[in-house]
C-alpha cells in the first residue's frame, strides 16, 4: 500500500484514539446527554483538545530549546573550548529531554491507545499484517507529531543561528530524530512489559504485588528523569562543562555513550579547527552506530506496536485459585483500595501517582545544597509539594470514569467518594512531608519548621483537594464521563487545579504578609487560615448528597 | 419444550425428556439463591434505612397483596434534541418478570438506565419500591443491574471487583463469601478469580457482571440483554435464577431481542418502538391487540413495531442476490 494511503487511513485511526482518550468510551464511560449533532461537536472538541495538548507540549519543547539551553552558551562566548563544551552539553541534555518527555507522553497516551482497540478494528479488514502495523505505527506517531516536529525544527535552527554552524545543526537534527525513535521504542517496550506482564498476569500473591510495584517504579523512571533534567538543566550543563575540563580522558569514553556522542559530534564539527580528531572519530563512529540502531528500533516498533492492542494481551499462566474469598471493607476504604489497585496497573495513573514522591526527591536535592532551612525556604518547599499533590484529585477522579456507565448504578454517595480521595491525596502529601523530614534529619538539618508548617498546611491541602473533588464530582455525576488522561485533557486539568492552587496558597501568602507586618502572629495566622479553609470545605462536602 | 419448565409462571407447558436436567439446573439455581446473605450492614444514616423484602409484602388474611416494585409514569428522555423516550408509563409488580422488547434504538436501554439511576429523565416519575430514583442511594441499593455492554474495571481481577462492589454495598463478609462461592461454582468462574477482567472472554465478563448484580440479593433485578455471550449452561442457570427470583417475590425487568426467551420467561412484556410503548401485557393480551389468535411473540412484535410489512420482499430480494 502506498504511503499516502497508509497516512490517510492512520488519520481515521488517530481520530478514534484521540476521541477515546477524551471520553474513554471503550473503557466504559458514557457520553454526556447530547444529541447527534452535539456528538459531532464533541468529536470536534476532542480533536481540539488533543491539538491544544500537542501545541502546549511543542511550545514547552520550543521554549526549552530556545530559551533555557542556548543562552547558557552565550555566557561562554569568546572562550572557544568552553563554548564547545557548553554546546556539547546543550545538545546532549536536549536529546535527553526529548527522549524522556516523549516517553512520558507515550506512557500517558498508551492506555487510550490500547483501550481504543484500533488494532482489533483493523485486523479483520483485508489488509496485510505489515500494512496494519504501519497504519497503527503512523496513528501512534500522529499523537506526537507536532511535538516531534517542534523538537526537530526549533533546536537545530537555534543551534545553527547561535553557533553559526549549519553542519552542527544538521548533526543535532540527526541526534533528535534518533532520540525520538529511541523514545518511541522505549515507550513500546514499557507498554508491552506493562500489558503483558503486569495487567495480564493478575494474581494476588505477594510476588505478583511486588512485581507490580517494581514495574510501577520502572514505569515512572522516565517521568522522574524528564523532571530532573528539566528542573536542573542549567546546573547540568554548567556542571558538565566543569567536569569535562577537569577530566579530558573521560571525554573519550563519553563520546561513545548516547546522547553525548551526538553532542561531541555536533560540537566538534562546529569548531572544526580546534577539534581533537580522536574525539571526532569516536563520536562520529558512535553516532553512526546509534543511527543504525535507531533504524532497527524503528523497524521493530513498526512491527511490534500492533501487539499493544487489548486482544493481543498475553494470557499467561494463571495461578491456581484456591478459594473465592473476598474481604469487603467500609465503602471509603473500598474506594481507596480500588484506586490503588487501578493506579498500580494503568500507566497514565501510575506515573502521576508517584509525582509527589518525585517532587520530594527533587526538593531533597535542593535541600542538600541549601545552607539552612529558614521559614521562607520552608514555605517554598510546601508550595512546591502542594502544587504537585493537587494534580492527584483529577487523576483519581478519572479512575472513577473508567467504567462510569456501570459504576454509576452503585449506591455510592458523593461524600464517601470525596472523603476517600481526599484522604488518599492528603496521605500522599503527608508521606512526602515525612520523607523530606527524614532527609533533613539525615543531612543534619532541623526539620521542626517543615514538620510544623507542613502539618498545618496539610489541612489547607486537604481543603484544596476537597474543592477540586467537589467540582470534579459534580461534573462526573452530571456528565458521567471520564475526565480523561492528563495529556489529552490538559485544559480541563488546568481549569480544575487552579482553584485548588488558589486555596492552598492562601495560608502561604497570609504567612508571608504577616511575616513583614507582625512576625509574632505568623504561626497563628497560618494555622487560622489553614483550619478555616479546612472547616469551610468540610462543611461544603458534608452538604453533598 | 426447553423453556417450558424454567418459569414458575408457565406451568401449563409440557415437560419433556430434558425435564430431569432442567430440574437439576433449577435446584442449582434455588440452592444459589436460597442462601440469602444477611442483610447489608445498615447505613449509618437513619434516613437511609433499606427496607427488607418482607416489608413490601403486605399480607391480608394470609393473601399476599402485589406491591409495585417499579412505577414509571410519563417518562421522557432526550439526548440533546433527539427524543429517546417519550411519555412512557408502566408498572412492574413484585413476583413479576417484565420484558422490555423493541428494535435497536427503541429506547429500552435508556429506560433501564433511568431506573438504575445512570441517566436523568427530562420529565416523568420513576419509583423503585416506592422510593423515587432521585433518592439515589436508597433506590440503587435495592437494584441488581447487568448492563447491556459489560465494561467493568478491566485492570482489576473479578475477586478485586467483587470486593470493591461488596464494600460499596456494605455487604457482610461471611454471607457474601458463601454466596460468592456458590455463584462462582454455578457459573464456573472460580478459575478466573485472579485473572484481570481485561483478559477474560466476553462471556466470562458477563458472568462477573451477573454475579455482581446478584451479590447483594437485590429485590429488583434489571437485566439488559443478559444472555449475550453466555454459554448454554450459564444461560440456562441464569434463566432459572430469574424465574426463581420472581417466585421468591422479587421483581425482574429484562430486555432481550430473543423473542422465544421473552415469551417463555416473562409474565408480561412491553414492546417499545421509537421511544413509546406500542403494546403491553401478557402474550395473550398482545395477541388480542393484533387480533391474532395464534401468532408467536415474534410475529406480534413485528406487527406491532410495523416491521412486518415488506419484510418478505426484502428477504426474497436478498435471496435472489
Amino acid at each position: 500500500m502506498r504511503f499516502s494511503e497508509l497516512w490517510r487511513l492512520s488519520g481515521t485511526a488517530y481520530k478514534e484514539v484521540s476521541f477515546q482518550s477524551i471520553f474513554s468510551l471503550r473503557a466504559g464511560s458514557s457520553l454526556p446527554r447530547s444529541g447527534r449533532r452535539d456528538i459531532k461537536q464533541l468529536v470536534a472538541n476532542a480533536r481540539m483538545n488533543t491539538l491544544i495538548s500537542k501545541l502546549i507540549t511543542a511550545g514547552f519543547i520550543g521554549f526549552f530549546a530556545a530559551v533555557i539551553f542556548l543562552p547558557v552558551t552565550t555566557s561562554y562566548t569568546g572562550s572557544t573550548g568552553q563554548e564547545g563544551t557548553a554546546l556539547l552539553a546543550d545538545v546532549s541534555a536536549f536529546l535527553a529531554v526529548v527522549l524522556f518527555l516523549i516517553v512520558f507522553m507515550g506512557l500517558q497516551v498508551s492506555t487510550s491507545f490500547v483501550s481504543s482497540k484500533i488494532v482489533d478494528v483493523l485486523s479483520p479488514l483485508p489488509l496485510s499484517k505489515q500494512d496494519i502495523s504501519r497504519i497503527v505505527f503512523l496513528s501512534f506517531i500522529r499523537i506526537f507529531d507536532i511535538p516531534l516536529i517542534a523538537a526537530a525544527v526549533i533546536f537545530p535552527t537555534v543551534y545553527s543561528l547561535i553557533s553559526g554552524s549549519v553542519l552542527g545543526g544538521i548533526i543535532s537534527l540527526g541526534g533528535i530524530i534518533t532520540a525520538e525513535i529511541f523514545a518511541l521504542a522505549l515507550t513500546t517496550v514499557l507498554a508491552r512489559f506493562f500489558y503483558l506482564r503486569v495487567t495480564s498476569a493478575g494474581g494476588r500473591s505477594k510476588w505478583q504485588t511486588l512485581l507490580r510495584l517494581v514495574f510501577m517504579l520502572v514505569w515512572i523512571l522516565p517521568t522522574f528523569a524528564a523532571y530532573l533534567v528539566i528542573n536542573f538543566a542549567a546546573n547540568i550543563v554548567q556542571s558538565f562543562a566543569g567536569l569535562m575540563q577537569g577530566f579530558s580522558s573521560f571525554s573519550q569514553i563519553l563520546a561513545l555513550i548516547y546522547p553525548f556522542s551526538y553532542g561531541f559530534l555536533a560540537s566538534s564539527l562546529t569548531f572544526l579547527g580546534q577539534t581533537e580528531y580522536t574525539l571526532l572519530s569516536l563520536s562520529a563512529a558512535a553516532s553512526i552506530a546509534y543511527a543504525i540502531l535507531a533504524y532497527y528500533c524503528l523497524k521493530w516498533v513498526t512491527r511490534t506496536i500492533r501487539n499493544m492492542g487489548v486482544s493481543a494481551m498475553g494470557r499467561g499462566p494463571r495461578e491456581i485459585v484456591k478459594d473465592t474469598l473476598i474481604k469487603p471493607q467500609v465503602p471509603w476504604l473500598g474506594i481507596i483500595r480500588k484506586d490503588l489497585r487501578v493506579a498500580s496497573r494503568a500507566p497514565s495513573y501510575a506515573s502521576l501517582f508517584f509525582l509527589p514522591i518525585i517532587q520530594t526527591a527533587i526538593l531533597a536535592i535542593i535541600f542538600s545544597s541549601s545552607n539552612g532551612l529558614g521559614l521562607t525556604t520552608t514555605l517554598g518547599f510546601l508550595t512546591g509539594m502542594s502544587l504537585i499533590t493537587l494534580l492527584l484529585p483529577p487523576t483519581l477522579s478519572s479512575i472513577e470514569g473508567l467504567a462510569s456507565a456501570y459504576m454509576r448504578h452503585l449506591p455510592m454517595r458523593k461524600i464517601t467518594l470525596i472523603s476517600a480521595k481526599t484522604l488518599l491525596s492528603t496521605l500522599t502529601y503527608a508521606l512526602s512531608l515525612i520523607v523530606l523530614s527524614i532527609i533533613a534529619l539525615v543531612l543534619g538539618k532541623n526539620p521542626t519548621l517543615i514538620l510544623t508548617y507542613g502539618a498545618i498546611h496539610g489541612f489547607s491541602v486537604a481543603a484544596a483537594v476537597m474543592l477540586e473533588l467537589t467540582i470534579l464530582t459534580r461534573k462526573f455525576w452530571k456528565e458521567g464521563f471520564a475526565v480523561g488522561n492528563l495529556y489529552s485533557r490538559l485544559s480541563t486539568y488546568v481549569l480544575i487545579v487552579i482553584p485548588g492552587y488558589f486555596l492552598a496558597s492562601i495560608p502561604i501568602v497570609s504567612a508571608i504578609a504577616t511575616l513583614s507586618i507582625a512576625p509574632s502572629f505568623l504561626l497563628p495566622v497560618f494555622l487560622a487560615a489553614a483550619l478555616t479553609e479546612f472547616t469551610l470545605m468540610t462543611a461544603v462536602v458534608m452538604l453533598q448528597k | 419444550m426447553y423453556f417450558g419448565v424454567f418459569s414458575s409462571q408457565n406451568t401449563d407447558k409440557t415437560p419433556t425428556a430434558s425435564y430431569k436436567y432442567t430440574q437439576e439446573f433449577r435446584s442449582e439455581a434455588e440452592k444459589v439463591l436460597n442462601t440469602r446473605p444477611a442483610p447489608a450492614k445498615p447505613w449509618p444514616q437513619k434516613r437511609i434505612k433499606a427496607a427488607s423484602h418482607e416489608d413490601h409484602q403486605s399480607r391480608v388474611g394470609g393473601l399476599r397483596l402485589e406491591t409495585a416494585a417499579v412505577r414509571v409514569e410519563g417518562l421522557a428522555v432526550n439526548y440533546g434534541s433527539f427524543v429517546a423516550v417519550e411519555n412512557l408509563s408502566f408498572t412492574v409488580k413484585e413476583g413479576e418478570i417484565y420484558g422490555l422488547l423493541g428494535p435497536n434504538g427503541a429506547g429500552k436501554t435508556t429506560t433501564l438506565k433511568v431506573i438504575v439511576g445512570i441517566l436523568e429523565p427530562r420529565a416523568g416519575k420513576v419509583e423503585v419500591y416506592g422510593t423515587s430514583v432521585s433518592n439515589e442511594v436508597l433506590a440503587k441499593s435495592q437494584i441488581g443491574y447487568v448492563p447491556e455492554e459489560v465494561v467493568l474495571l478491566d485492570s482489576l481481577t473479578p475477586r478485586e471487583f467483587f470486593e470493591f462492589v461488596a464494600s460499596i454495598r456494605r455487604l457482610d463478609k461471611e454471607s457474601v463469601n458463601s454466596k460468592l462461592e456458590r455463584f462462582a461454582s454455578a457459573f464456573e468462574l472460580k478459575q478466573y478469580f485472579d485473572t484481570p477482567i481485561a483478559a477474560l472472554s466476553m462471556g466470562n465478563k458477563q458472568k462477573v457482571a451477573i454475579i455482581t448484580g446478584l451479590l447483594h440479593d437485590p429485590k429488583l433485578l434489571i437485566l439488559d440483554e443478559p444472555l449475550i455471550g453466555l454459554d448454554a449452561r450459564s444461560s440456562k442457570i441464569l434463566k432459572e435464577l430469574i424465574a426463581f427470583h420472581a417466585k421468591k417475590g422479587g421483581a425482574v425487568i429484562f430486555s432481550t431481542h430473543i423473542m422465544e426467551v421473552a415469551e417463555k420467561l416473562c409474565t408480561r412484556v412491553a414492546i417499545i418502538n421509537k421511544g413509546k410503548i406500542v403494546g403491553q401485557g401478557t402474550v395473550e393480551d398482545l395477541r388480542r391487540l393484533v387480533k391474532s389468535a395464534e401468532g408467536s411473540l415474534e410475529d406480534i412484535f413485528l406487527k406491532v413495531t410495523e416491521q412486518e410489512a415488506g419484510m418478505q420482499d426484502i428477504i426474497k430480494a436478498l435471496e435472489e442476490e
